[in-house]
């Protein structure tokens, strides 16, 4: 079965691109559309009776094993993928443009599939260049100056982090040799406990999360993030922050720190230390932003670092609370995005220092976004509330008191910089030449809608679903 | 429903529902009041010689039990009340006829009445700090309906009696904890440790009620302010009775206090010093109500001195004064009501030779004044008489204190009854005319009750201060005719022949009764004190405000301390930690490429030296 959420792309894909005339390339936003519902559908309805291996595995040799951690990715990027979609309809202009869209968007949600469910280190690398290649071309998909620079800025830190990761799987293949796959995550851990002293696995191990972390954009490794995010067009910044970018980097250092590194108090110092460097430098990179798509950028930044400082406690309230803030994180940001796309839509900027009081022409677009702020400041009863909670609270219990101080403080900076821009851009004065805006177009609107009713309903619901999903699966990452 | 709850309800509801009156038929808040006032008299009175408890508990919350207690000294202090509250209801029928804020007027003053009778018949001391701290209620708002800016008058009372009775109730508090009940009848603690702090903390609540010094200072601003019948009512009458009550229910039943402890000899002193201070500002004053308000301050030093001596005699004579000055002050005050009514005005400057005019106010006068000077055979002068003979069984200071107290007393009553109504006539009020009958009537009884007192002392002495003090045997002994020391009173004759002489002389020599007092005003040492007192430098409540000034500006300067370490300090460090970020972001691939380097190279070096 599992197979299929990395073949079912490919092959339509392939279909939709078939040289058989302009017919099913018209059908392709459509289908693939239809393909995350399904998708979607399939994990919230079939989700405990998916199982690894059967006919199709022994078609593609690769390691597919699906978990808690893998559905919930799945998930988000299911949503993610549509709400991006949904977005494309409204703002990309042309059939074929649009079609192009979908065509990339297809590779990319494959990639991302195969990187949720895979369990070997070369494959995990394989994939992220998949997706990488999928990322950039999106990046640059409006083709002018500034999409095409931030593209640029992308590809040579992809390239660092490329370089790193098959420099650190050369070491670890080169350590472990005479294995038959030496890569998969248990003989690396394997390698890492037997060997005891050996360094160069620790050097190997380092240099792929030194990737890992650079695909995060985690602190210092962000410099492609804010120009990368705001210079690609609008559905394609939606699926960049809200999907692309945490499946790439952030799953990938769960992942590895959960399940390949042996629990070293070292390595959660390491992810502690950049979650909190992240969560500071991006809060008050956003905080004088006067444009709106870099601003959520930097916020990004921030946010991801949250998920790193529930991952950095090691235990599995952290691991929760992480896995949660990655799930609401990809919704709710995801959601600012396509507020800024509905505003850059009608008004043609997101700068804010040229906005103001468009939340009585566009209240939809106001009312979604007044939520998602909420939420990602985690103001209760909204989802973003639960799940820093769980990690201040994770954080508490694992006596890192500073670290805990530093989340809190900085969800009020949080908190700050987006009622700045709520304020910018939906309330106070409007400029004159703003009078004449309307709301979204209606795809535009329903994704958003459709995002914020799910941050909304998670938080609302949170005790309904603490207790009858998150409970009863005792552990919830075997794996750790 | 119970008659003591009735007493304390009715009132109270009526004075909310008068309180809420529009304007109607003429006279209905007025007969109205007057109504209850007379019911309430007559209930109290057909009530007197029983001993009436009432309890109802709140379940579990024992300290806040409705407990109240009707006996010999709640009726004897209920019975004054209620009088007094008629006779001014009846002498404002006229005077208020005029006036705006009615409603208010007549509101307060039956809630008055109701929180009094609650006060009083209250057997719990934090039911009876309720009904205390309603009548600060009533008594702010009974000065701010006076004339235009009475307001700040109003606060400056509000704020002098809200603090002290906040020592009450750090008093009340105390003395629950120490005796483990707040049930007042069942309170009896000795004066030692602890206890005398809170014995002291509620006399400062009791005496700051009767009006005694330092807590006076409001009072003389009250009497220019407020509506003239209000003095009468609160300062004059209810609440010397709340606070004497008070006091000596203090000293007797809820504190043993013995004639031998320290604080005996501290409440003297305190008394002391405000019949002396009190009536030396009494006597250089220029107005008729200023005058008689700091005699109302004055007077209350008699009774805490008689009171503090814990002799028996001095408390009969302090009890006894108690409701001797609410008779002869309410009486000076309604006199001076009937003045300021006619004449427009009371200033002594321009009154004067109005007696011939107004033939009954000058005789009602001439008898209060007689009877707040202790003139033989006055009621008056039997109340000292006791409070001088306690004082000098302690120490014979105490007693020249007193005694030059009715010196100046007297002195300060001639100067006011032959400025105001001998001497020369202001052409101005040749044509004043008597006041009306509704006005003279409350004068008139009130000067009878001086005079019946004063020859029928027994009747007071026997059937009211005995019983209501505990001490009927001691009061028997002294009643009627038989005075403590004959010398004493012939000393205090003296005195009051020396007052006399005095004020010939003065008015001979500076020219008038207004002046007759120049020569001590003006005196060597006591004309500089003067001048200090008299521009406000000696109001403590001046001073208090002063260096709640100083903690107001330190405590804004803390809050903006505070404001700027939010608003500016964390405004500039995030600002500029921001804008440091941002200006590190220039968009150099270069630079990028470098933090990432450097970062993967820390990381590297950190893992392998840390991982085991």
């Amino acid at each position: 079965m599992l197979p299929l959420f990395v073949l079912v792309p490919l092959a339509l894909l392939m279909i939709v691109n078939l040289p058989v005339g302009q017919f099913l390339r018209r059908w392709s936003w459509g289908l693939t559309l239809l393909l995350t519902i399904a998708q979607a559908a399939a994990l919230i309805c079939f989700a405990p009776h998916l199982k690894a291996g059967g006919f199709l595995a022994t078609l593609i040799p690769l390691t597919l094993e699906l978990d808690n951690l893998s559905c919930v990715m799945l998930l988000a990027i299911a949503i993610v993928v549509g709400a991006s979609l949904l977005v494309a309809r409204g703002t990309v202009s042309g059939m074929k443009q649009l079609s192009n869209f979908a065509s990339l968007v297809l590779i990319a949600m494959a990639g991302m599939n195969a990187l949720a469910l895979l369990r070997d280190l070369f494959s995990l690398w394989l994939f992220f260049e998949v997706v990488g290649v999928a990322s950039f071309v999106l990046i640059a998909f409006r083709r002018d100056r500034g999409a095409l620079e931030g593209a640029f800025t992308y590809i040579i830190l992809s390239g660092v982090a490329t370089v790193l990761m098959l420099g650190g799987l050369a070491i670890l293949m080169l350590v472990g040799r005479g294995e038959s796959s030496p890569l998969t995550f248990a003989n690396v851990q394997a390698a890492l406990q037997i060997s005891g002293g050996l360094t160069a696995a620790r050097l190997g191990i380092g240099m792929f999360l030194c990737g890992l972390l650079i695909k995060g954009g985690l602190v210092p490794f962000h410099g492609w993030l804010p120009g990368a995010y705001s210079a690609a067009n609008a559905p394609a910044s939606v699926l960049l922050a809200g999907i692309v970018t945490k499946a790439t980097g952030v799953y990938g250092l769960m992942r590895v720190v959960s399940s390949v590194i042996p629990p070293t108090p070292g390595v959660n110092a390491v992810v502690l230390f950049a979650g909190a460097a992240a969560v500071v430098i991006g809060a008050l990179g956003a905080l004088y932003q006067s444009e709106m798509k870099r601003l959520f950028a930097y916020s990004s930044i921030s946010q991801v670092g949250y998920i790193l400082l529930g991952l950095g406690c090691g235990g599995p309230l952290g691991m929760l609370g992480a896995t949660l803030h990655l799930f609401n994180h990809a919704i709710f940001k995801s959601l600012l995005f396509v507020n800024a796309a509905a505003v850059e839509q009608r008004v043609g900027t997101t700068d804010m220092t040229r906005l103001g009081g468009l939340g009585s022409k566009m209240p939809w677009t106001n009312v979604t976004s007044l939520i998602a702020t909420l939420s990602t400041a985690g103001v209760p009863p909204l989802s973003g509330f639960w799940s820093k909670l769980i990690i201040v609270v994770a954080l508490w219990q694992g006596a890192h008191y500073g670290y805990a101080v530093v989340a809190i403080l900085f969800s009020l900076v949080t908190l700050g910089y987006l009622l700045l821009m709520q304020r910018k851009v939906f309330f106070g004065e409007m400029p004159a030449e703003l009078a004449n805006t309307r709301e979204a177009s209606p795809s535009v609107v329903i994704s958003a809608v459709v995002l914020a009713g799910i941050t909304f309903g998670m938080g609302v619901l949170f005790p309904l679903l603490l207790k009858t999903f998150l409970l009863p699966v005792k552990s919830i990452f075997p794996l750790q | 429903m119970n008659i003591l709850l009735l007493l304390i309800l009715v009132p109270i509801v009526a004075g909310v529902l008068v309180l809420l009156s529009r304007k109607t038929i003429p006279h209905t808040r007025e007969s109205a009041t007057m109504l209850i006032a007379l019911v309430n008299l007559i209930a109290v009175i057909a009530l007197f010689g029983q001993d009436l408890p009432y309890s109802h508990s709140w379940g579990p919350f024992k300290a806040f039990s409705l407990d109240l207690r009707y006996y010999s000294f709640s009726s004897f202090i209920l019975i004054a009340a209620a009088g007094f509250t008629l006779l001014v209801t009846i002498y404002s029928w006229r005077f208020m006829q005029d006036r705006a804020h009615r409603s208010q007027y007549y509101g307060y003053m039956l809630l008055s009445l109701g929180f009094t009778n609650g006060a009083v018949l209250a057997d719990n001391l934090i039911l009876l700090l309720f009904f205390w701290e309603g009548l600060l209620g009533t008594l702010f708002g009974m000065i701010a309906i006076g004339r235009p800016g009475a307001w700040k008058t109003a606060m400056k009372a509000f704020i002098i009696v809200g603090v002290t009775d906040l020592c009450l109730m750090l008093g009340i508090i105390l003395t629950g904890t120490m005796a483990h009940t707040f049930k007042m009848s069942e309170i009896s603690l000795p004066v030692q440790g602890l206890g005398i702090t809170a014995m002291l903390l509620m006399c400062v609540g009791a005496t700051a009620k009767a009006g005694a010094m330092p807590f006076h200072s409001w009072i003389p601003d009250a009497a220019v302010d407020a509506p003239l019948p209000f003095m009468a009512f609160m300062p004059a009458s209810l609440e010397k009775l709340l606070g004497i009550y008070l006091l000596t229910r203090i000293t007797l039943n809820l504190y043993k206090l013995s004639p031998d402890s320290w604080v005996s000899p501290a409440l003297m002193t305190f008394g002391c010093i405000t019949i002396l201070a009190a009536v030396m500002m009494a006597l250089v004053q220029k107005d008729f109500k200023r005058l008689l308000s700091y005699h109302a301050v004055s007077q209350v030093g008699y009774m805490i001195l008689g009171v503090g001596t814990a002799l028996p005699i001095g408390i009969i004579g302090g009890v006894f004064h108690m409701v001797n000055h609410a008779m002869y002050k309410s009486c000076l005050f309604l006199t001076a009501g009937s003045v300021e009514k006619q004449t427009g005005t009371t200033d002594l400057a321009k009154l004067g030779g109005i007696g011939r005019l107004m033939p009954i106010t000058f005789t009602c006068f001439i008898i209060a004044a007689m009877a707040i000077s202790g003139v033989p055979p006055l009621n008056g002068f039997w109340s000292k008489e006791f409070v001088y003979d306690a004082a000098l069984s302690h120490h014979v200071i105490f007693y020249l204190a007193a005694v030059l107290g009715s010196f100046f007393t007297a002195a300060s009553f001639l100067k006011l009854g032959h400025a105001a109504f001998l001497g020369k006539r202001d052409p101005a009020n040749d044509n004043v005319k008597e006041a009306p009958v509704s006005m003279l009537a409350p004068m008139i009884l009130i000067a009878a009750g001086c005079i019946l007192f004063g020859l029928w002392n027994a009747l007071p002495l026997n059937h009211l201060v005995g019983p209501s003090t505990g001490l009927a045997a001691e009061a028997q002994e002294h009643a009627g005719f038989h005075l403590p020391s004959l010398l004493l009173a012939t000393l205090t004759c003296v005195a009051l022949l020396g007052a006399l002489a005095n004020h010939i002389i003065g008015a001979r020599a500076n020219g008038g009764g207004l002046h007759a007092a120049d020569h001590i005003q003006y005196a060597p040492v006591l004309g500089s004190i003067y001048k200090k007192a008299q521009t406000d430098g000696a109001d403590p409540y001046n001073f208090a405000t002063r260096v709640a000034g100083y903690f107001c500006t330190a405590g804004w300067a803390c809050d903006k301390a505070v404001d700027w370490v939010y608003d500016g300090f964390t405004v500039w460090l995030t600002r500029t930690l921001s804008f440091a970020v941002r200006a590190s972001h220039t968009g150099s691939y270069a630079l990028y490429v470098l933090w990432a380097l450097v970062g993967a190279a820390a990381v590297v070096i950190y893992l392998t030296r840390i991982m085991p």
